[in-house]
């Protein structure tokens, strides 16, 4: 335990060595910052104005959504290389060749990049939280907490990239990865989309509304951004059959992790 | 110290290490000898737990290599060594004795002891990436006699030393020698080897073809490398 807590550490420390690190935050933070110009204007739509706590409910709705598939993309690419790069320079041999367990390295390993990235994408939404606090004077309750439940996204998507990336080149795993949240992102969206009261009012004769099984079993990461904005807007939140998607994904996050930790085991270094 | 018992490891269909048996005692300077490819850096990484043998077992200090703590008082340093190029060495080896369980003062006081060892005072803070193949050999060297080993495995560890380097390597091994260190040494070099260790086993094809203390291998008006090439004539004929 001792070890996976080191190697943990570790990882944080190196991957913050990294320059580009500082460079794509301070990108990020500076996009993010740009934004604020849309919390003080005043918007008029059909010689109307708009209700400015609302819309900087909305903005802020769609700029977490943003922020968090930006990230996606990040942490594919942080995480593709993850053994690769221990493995070409030597940080594989230097940790194994100790007593050092295999599953506290790949654990390290994982959780410490997890971490990280949590804390990159935090501070990003707790810069539009403190954005639209600073210019409207509201608070939205749900915001940090809903990026604490995306962070169930990032992991799982560290995860997949890793076990991939055993088998394929980096990079492939890493857009293999992206192209099956973007499957997701079509069924599960369409399948919100369908269920909204809008479409059910205007499609009712002609939608089948049960999903079929793969959709269901599908890696929600798509439902999980969903029910995470739904604790945002404190709306209620339509999922894809019976079992939650943070327990979805939580399940996948769990045997995704034994099978790479079996095949991390059989690795020949 | 180390039992190697009808070890093979094969890759696919080709046999690495072919039911190899041998014993090396505590303390014994043992040297891994063989062309290229016959399979001593494959018994190395079987020896480390980085591959596992296809049959037959190996057992350090009562335990099976698969048992992690079985490389607990082990040194290791991989031929062609590498450090990853944005640590120093000093970080390098703090990471190090903090792995084999050193800490705070105790951890600094023994790497500023291997520092001074391997003469990389002064230069520890640099990162690895302005070393020279030398100097990374010397702080891979230092990183595994850090904590004082009980068994220190080198694979070919001159290799990109100047031959100030490398009597300097023949000293620290010497030195180890009254600590009751055993040492296992895969080397090309084996004039180096025949000056350093005690006991040699010459390796062909995955077959070890003698195991016997290098005086009693090597007749007199011989040298190591005469027996060396004989027996790998003999093998090829």
């Amino acid at each position: 335990m001792n070890n996976f807590l080191k190697i943990t550490g570790y990882t944080i420390k190196d991957q913050m060595r990294h320059k580009s690190f500082y460079v794509l935050l301070g990108i990020a933070i500076l996009f993010v910052l740009m934004i604020r110009g849309c919390y003080s204007g005043e918007y008029i739509v059909n010689g109307k104005a708009l209700d400015n706590a609302a819309l900087a409910l909305n903005a802020s709705k769609i700029i977490f959504q943003v922020i968090s598939y930006g990230m996606f993309l990040m942490v594919a690419m942080l995480s593709m290389k993850i053994f690769s790069r221990d493995f070409e320079d030597g940080s594989m041999v230097l940790y194994l060749s100790r007593s050092v367990l295999r599953w506290q390295y790949v654990s390290g390993r994982i959780a410490g990049t997890w971490i990280l990235c949590l804390a990159f994408m935090f501070i990003l939404h707790l810069t539009i939280f403190l954005t639209v606090w600073a210019k409207t004077g509201g608070v939205i309750p749900g915001y940090l907490t809903a990026s604490l439940i995306c962070s169930t996204n990032l992991l799982f998507i560290i995860i997949c990239v890793c076990i991939l990336s055993l088998f394929l080149p980096d990079f492939i795993s890493a857009f293999f990865t992206i192209g099956l949240i973007f499957v997701g992102f079509v069924s599960e969206g369409g399948y919100q989309v369908l269920n909204s009261d809008l479409a059910k009012t205007a499609l009712s004769s002609t939608l089948n509304s049960d999903p079929t099984l793969w959709r269901v079993l599908y890696p929600k990461v798509f439902m999980v951004q969903a029910y995470a904005g739904s604790i945002i807007s404190k709306s209620e939140f339509t999922g894809m059959g019976i079992v939650h998607p943070i327990l979805n994904l939580s399940c996948y996050i769990f045997i995704f992790m034994v099978v790479l930790l079996i095949c991390f085991n059989k690795k020949e270094i | 110290m180390i039992s190697l018992d009808s070890v093979t490891k094969k890759f696919n269909s080709h046999i690495a290490v072919d039911n190899i048996s041998y014993q090396i005692e505590k303390g014994e300077y043992f040297a891994l000898l063989g062309p290229n490819g016959a399979g001593k850096t494959t018994i190395v990484r079987m020896l480390l737990g980085f591959i596992k043998p296809t049959s037959g077992s190996i057992i350090i200090n009562g335990m099976p290599v698969s048992n992690p703590d079985s490389r607990k008082r082990i040194g290791y340093l991989s031929e062609n060594h590498k450090i990853p190029s944005y640590l120093s060495g000093l970080e390098y080896l703090l990471r190090h004795a903090s792995l084999i369980g050193l800490s705070g003062h105790d951890a600094k006081e023994e790497v500023g002891r291997v520092l001074e060892i391997m003469s990389m005072k002064g230069r520890e803070k640099e990162k690895a990436s302005t070393y020279s193949k030398g100097m990374i050999q010397r702080i891979g060297l230092g990183a595994a006699i850090l904590g004082k080993p009980e068994l220190l495995i080198l694979d070919e560890p001159v290799t990109g030393l100047d031959p100030i380097g490398i009597r300097e390597v023949r000293k620290i091994l010497e030195d180890l020698k009254d600590d009751g260190v055993t040492v296992i040494l895969n080397s090309h070099l084996l004039s180096e080897v025949e000056k350093t260790c005690t006991t040699a086993g010459i390796m062909y094809k995955g077959k070890i073809l003698i195991k016997d203390y290098i005086n009693s291998i090597v007749k007199d008006e011989e040298t190591l490398e005469d027996v060396f090439i004989k027996f790998i004539e003999k093998e090829n004929e």
